[in-house]
């Protein structure tokens, strides 16, 4: 029995997918020559000013209302003051005091039931440079190397309130907010490559105490992953301590993926003040009328709606509804299949099978040339379990289906006189197992199935199979 | 400017000569007076040939083409070393023109030279300069004032016909009065800051200072206007010159607060400018006694909000990609250590001051308290603004001091007393020379006004101008 | 008052390097200042709101177009000690070390 209610929130910072950066025209691409896209602005050269970009103030309202938020009509820009050699301009604009979107949720499928968490707050901030360490880490490096074509990337960071309850339903919620950013088209949400970004706050108390615990903030969390174990190794952490009867500390830590726990970051508390105070090169943020709205037509169908409308519309399980909400490109296939008129379930049972494997390595089959296999399923053209082999021809030659069967002479074999006949031989080459079975021993009979199909090269219609050889064995 | 330009336009003199006088003038006179860290006369000389061939097309860019100027040195330039009178940027060669120095090259203004400062902008008599004190031309132990001490200086000693200072709060109106020049803060947000080192983006401004008042309107229009990489002033609107008329002040309200002829003004500056107030009645404006009861609390305020934007924005200094770099083992040490040895006592002072009021324990008493002073104050000016058309106040309690003279930071801070009040505000304000001193020092009379309404100070400020020439003359 | 101590730390916070002079010196200067700035704190403020402090007071947007980056060679021209390209700083100790 757990002794302790785990409570977990975490702060995201999304890159935004704007062509310039978040107050200068630079370009935002990623991996071009170290310090080949930066001007007097985003190196912070004196004298240089910022000028606020409209897409990414767009993109951020459009994560906010996608996020159920309240989009403030007037926002503001702070600084945010601390030392960093990736930091140009020793502050970060951010928005501290005002932000653009406040007060949201998300509502996802936690294993069977709905839940819910609360968003506190997105504002809009930009992203400093780029360091690169002589040594293995940064604790280990003599010197370091910096690179500021990342400095003013536009970030919106997404702040939820501590209401998520495990490192599993962290990890989740962390992936179904990444889907709906992916589906409102502002971040490509690209971790590897530092475009979403996750630190997690967590803490313990006694069950079903009101009184919230100390709470650590773990740090260096590149993966979906990281970010489970991460808070899975200090759950356990702090719950040994609190079995002990100590106090945990209030700190930063960061998680070590090799060695798979989290270690203190070496910081003094006092000296973490970042002098706060109202950004003057910039007039308060005020949004034109209407704007608001002309951005929530953009948004298109989200996550939950679409899982809501294949299970209803499609008939899907809510396994596989989620599957094509989860992957949109096979979502989307199914639905052009479900167009032409398949069954949903049918359509997921051949998306999700082998045909995901071979996709995922090799792209997508047309719709029409995946019709045309489910078409010669239907006609029993070919049993089930060739299914497979025609679909890795199908990735193989540009002919249909049908003209890969009837090419390769794959057709079923379906005539009922000649598959007797087999049977007869099988079972009369097998009469001591043929005895054993009528006795009672019917775990033989996937035996006798597997020799007719050996016998005709799995070409058997198992359907025909079946039903003569429960005839001949008289059950 | 109108006769140099006629001159110009009708060849009587080249852009070339022009030049060359005014280098030699600096040649003469700045190792005495120290108005120009860098001089850039080949630039200048080659610009003005440039002029010289578009004005021989029938190309002039204006009707300014090929009269030289001066910057202050905390303003950006291309090419041209910006040192901000700091150690620390001794070295720093912009990669950029500032907004105001791509105007003044577009009207074709050839730049003689960068001027001194106190270190990034920081002071109010050009002391704190890595690059030595200006001088009063005046008289060679006084201070020029500042922070734009050396471009009010140029002017006055003749070196440069004009200049750009910068003004945050005062630096550019008391110097101005102290060199016996006109100045003028324009109204925040309408001239663009963009490549101006900041030392306080809610108050710095940017601005001419010029020998008349239509000279300086002249450069003003050059100046004014919006631009879109300033988001502070991308709504600003241009400005175009008065006209100069002195019937343009009949009828003028004219606002005289009782709170600055109180005590600490010196009675020689306050003789002066009551004279002046004598000449814009007689010119027929009516003088009102008003009260600005908040600047009282201007001066804390002001320094309390000043130094607090400055230590954010003076923390870019930290020996990583320009500057002054001092090698430690550890980047917080060689930030330190460079930061210790590139800045001057004036600039740690305000820094460890901005840092303090904006610590997350003081922030609420102090900044955002001050924040609040200062939202009351503009409350207090506008409302001052609606009885009155303008406010006309000394510009400084007194002249030039000596060299060395004021030793305590808060004594040198109150010589922004009357200044400070307009940039808190965001209104324009101009000094004008009134008079001198028993000691011939030049005194200043300041015209403040409503946000964009610098016409108004330039056509009270010409009047006056005028009645005094003709005094002089007389 | 403001001790030797708070000195060191608002330093720190400043990156700044002082000698024991100057710890010293703005010291007294800081506790000066603050002496000073205690009218400010007497001053009836009421509901004012902070911040807004210019008159064009909402800010335009810029279009997210692209505008020509710096050539890499002056971006570093005025860098202290640069590397590959790269700007070049020592050791990275995390905050408050």
């Amino acid at each position: 029995m757990p002794k302790y209610d785990t409570v977990i929130g975490l702060e995201i910072h999304v890159a935004l997918l704007t062509k310039s950066k978040l107050f200068c025209g630079c370009s935002t691409t990623f991996g071009g020559e170290p310090n080949s896209q930066c001007c007097p602005i985003c190196l912070g050269l004196p004298g240089a000013l910022p000028r606020l970009n409209e897409r990414a103030v767009e993109y951020a309202i459009k994560a906010g209302l996608a996020l159920n938020c309240t989009i403030h009509e007037i926002s503001r820009f702070d600084r945010k003051n601390y030392y960093y050699p990736d930091l140009p301009k020793a502050y970060q604009i951010t928005q501290e005091f005002y932000p653009l979107c406040t007060d949201g949720y998300l509502e996802y499928f936690y294993g069977d039931s709905l839940a819910r968490t609360k968003i506190t707050r997105i504002h809009l901030e930009e992203e400093a440079g780029k360091l690169i360490h002589s040594g293995a880490s940064i604790i280990d490096s003599d010197y370091s190397l910096v690179d500021y074509n990342r400095a003013g990337i536009p970030l919106i960071e997404i702040v939820t309130a501590p209401d998520i309850r495990s490192p599993q339903q962290a990890r989740i919620f962390l992936e179904q907010l990444r889907l709906l950013l992916n589906y409102i088209g502002v971040s490509d949400t690209k971790m590897e490559e530092g475009s979403l970004r996750c630190d997690a706050n967590i803490s313990l108390k006694p069950l079903g105490s009101t009184q919230l615990g100390t709470r650590v903030e773990l740090k260096n969390l590149n993966s979906f992953r990281a970010l489970e174990r991460a808070l899975t190794y200090e759950e356990r952490r702090q719950g040994e301590i609190l079995d002990r009867g100590d106090k945990v500390n209030q700190e930063s830590r960061t998680w070590d993926e090799r060695r798979g726990r989290t270690l203190p970051m070496r910081s003094k508390a006092d000296a973490l003040d970042y002098r706060f105070f109202p950004e003057p090169d910039l007039p308060r943020l005020k949004l034109r009328p209407g704007w608001v709205e002309e951005i929530k037509s953009t948004i298109p169908e989200l996550p939950m709606e679409r899982l809501s409308r294949y299970e209803r519309e499609y008939g899907l399980s809510r396994y596989e509804a989620t599957f094509f909400v989860n992957y949109p490109d096979f979502g989307q296939l199914c639905e052009k299949l479900a167009a032409m008129g398949w069954e949903g379930s049918r359509a997921a049972n051949l998306l999700m099978g082998e045909y995901a494997r071979l996709a995922r390595e090799k792209g997508h089959l047309t719709p029409e040339r995946l019709a045309g296999l489910l078409e010669i399923i239907e006609d029993g053209l070919i049993s089930s379990n060739q299914t497979a082999d025609v679909l890795e021809e199908l990735f193989n030659s540009n002919l249909s289906a049908r003209e890969i069967v009837l090419e390769k002479g794959w057709q079923v074999l379906a005539d009922t006189d000649e598959l007797q006949a087999l049977i007869g031989e099988v079972l009369q080459g097998n009469v001591e197992l043929v005895e054993r079975y009528r006795a009672g021993e019917t775990k033989l009979y996937g035996f006798f199935v597997g020799q007719v199909m050996r016998a005709t090269e799995g070409k058997a219609d198992p359907k025909i199979v079946n039903d003569l050889l429960r005839k001949e064995l008289g059950t | 400017m109108r006769k140099t330009a006629a001159l110009l336009e009708k060849r009587q003199i080249s852009s070339e000569e022009l030049v060359k006088q005014y280098l030699t003038r600096i040649e003469e006179a700045d190792p005495q007076i120290n108005a120009f860290i860098t001089c850039s006369g080949e630039e200048a000389l080659a610009q003005a040939r440039d002029a010289d061939r578009r004005r021989a097309r029938g190309e002039a860019l204006s009707p300014w083409d090929g009269i030289p100027i001066a910057v202050k040195d905390n303003i950006s330039t291309m090419g041209l070393r910006t040192t901000c009178a700091s150690k620390f940027l001794a070295e720093y060669v912009p990669v950029f023109d500032a907004a105001v120095v791509e105007n003044v090259r577009k009207a074709g203004l050839p730049i003689l030279g960068k001027t001194n400062l106190d270190e990034f902008a920081m002071g109010s008599s050009s002391e704190y300069s890595a690059f030595g004190v200006t001088k009063n031309p005046h008289d060679l132990e006084r201070v020029a004032g500042g922070s734009s001490g050396g471009s009010a200086a140029a002017v006055a000693a003749g070196e440069a016909p004009w200049a750009l200072g910068t003004d945050t709060g005062g630096s550019i109106r008391q110097p101005a009065a102290f060199c016996g020049v006109v100045g003028l803060k324009p109204t925040y947000g309408r001239v663009s800051r963009y490549g101006v080192v900041a030392l306080a983006p809610s108050l710095d401004q940017v601005g001419p200072l010029a020998t008349c008042v239509e000279d300086a309107a002249i450069l003003f229009s050059l100046l004014a206007g919006p631009d879109r990489r300033d988001a502070i002033s991308s709504q600003s609107r241009p400005f175009s010159l008065p006209e100069w008329d002195l019937d343009s002040v009949r009828g003028l309200r004219v606002g005289v607060p009782k709170e600055f002829f109180g005590s600490g003004l010196n009675p020689e500056v306050e003789q002066a400018v009551n004279a002046c107030l004598g000449e814009l009645e007689r010119l027929g404006a009516q003088l009102q006694s008003i009260s600005l009861y908040t600047n009282e609390y201007a001066i804390e305020t002001y320094l309390t909000i000043v130094t607090a934007e400055a230590s954010s924005c003076l923390a870019r200094f930290d020996g990583v990609r320009y500057g002054r770099r001092v090698e430690a083992a550890d980047s917080n040490t060689m930030f330190a250590k460079s930061r210790a040895a590139g800045f001057g006592p004036e600039v740690k002072r305000r820094i460890m001051l901005g840092t303090y009021v904006l610590s997350a324990k003081q922030y609420k008493l102090f900044y955002e308290q001050a924040q609040r002073v200062r939202a009351l104050i503009q409350q207090d000016v506008a409302q001052a603004l609606k009885q009155v058309d303008l406010i006309v106040t000394p510009t400084t309690p007194n002249t030039a001091f000596k060299i060395g003279e004021k030793r305590n930071p808060l004594e040198m801070y109150l010589s922004d007393l009357y200044t400070a009040l307009a940039n808190l505000s965001g209104i324009p304000a101009l000094s004008l020379p009134c008079g001198r001193d028993s000691r011939g020092l030049p005194i200043g009379i300041q015209f403040m006004g409503r946000h964009f309404e610098e016409e108004l100070l330039f056509q009270a400020a010409y009047a006056v101008e005028q009645t005094q020439r003709r005094g002089e003359d007389a | 008052m403001i001790d030797r101590q708070e000195i060191m730390r608002i330093a720190r916070l400043a990156r700044l390097e002082l000698t024991e002079e100057e710890i010293e010196q703005h010291r007294r200067d800081l506790n000066q200042f603050l002496a000073s700035c205690a009218k400010l704190q007497e001053v009836e403020v009421g509901d004012t709101t902070v911040g807004y402090t210019i008159p064009a007071a909402t800010q335009t947007l810029r279009e997210d177009e692209l505008t020509p980056s710096l050539p890499q060679a002056e971006v570093l021209a005025g860098g202290p000690c640069v590397e590959g390209g790269f700007f070049r700083v020592p050791r990275i100790v995390e905050e408050g070390e």
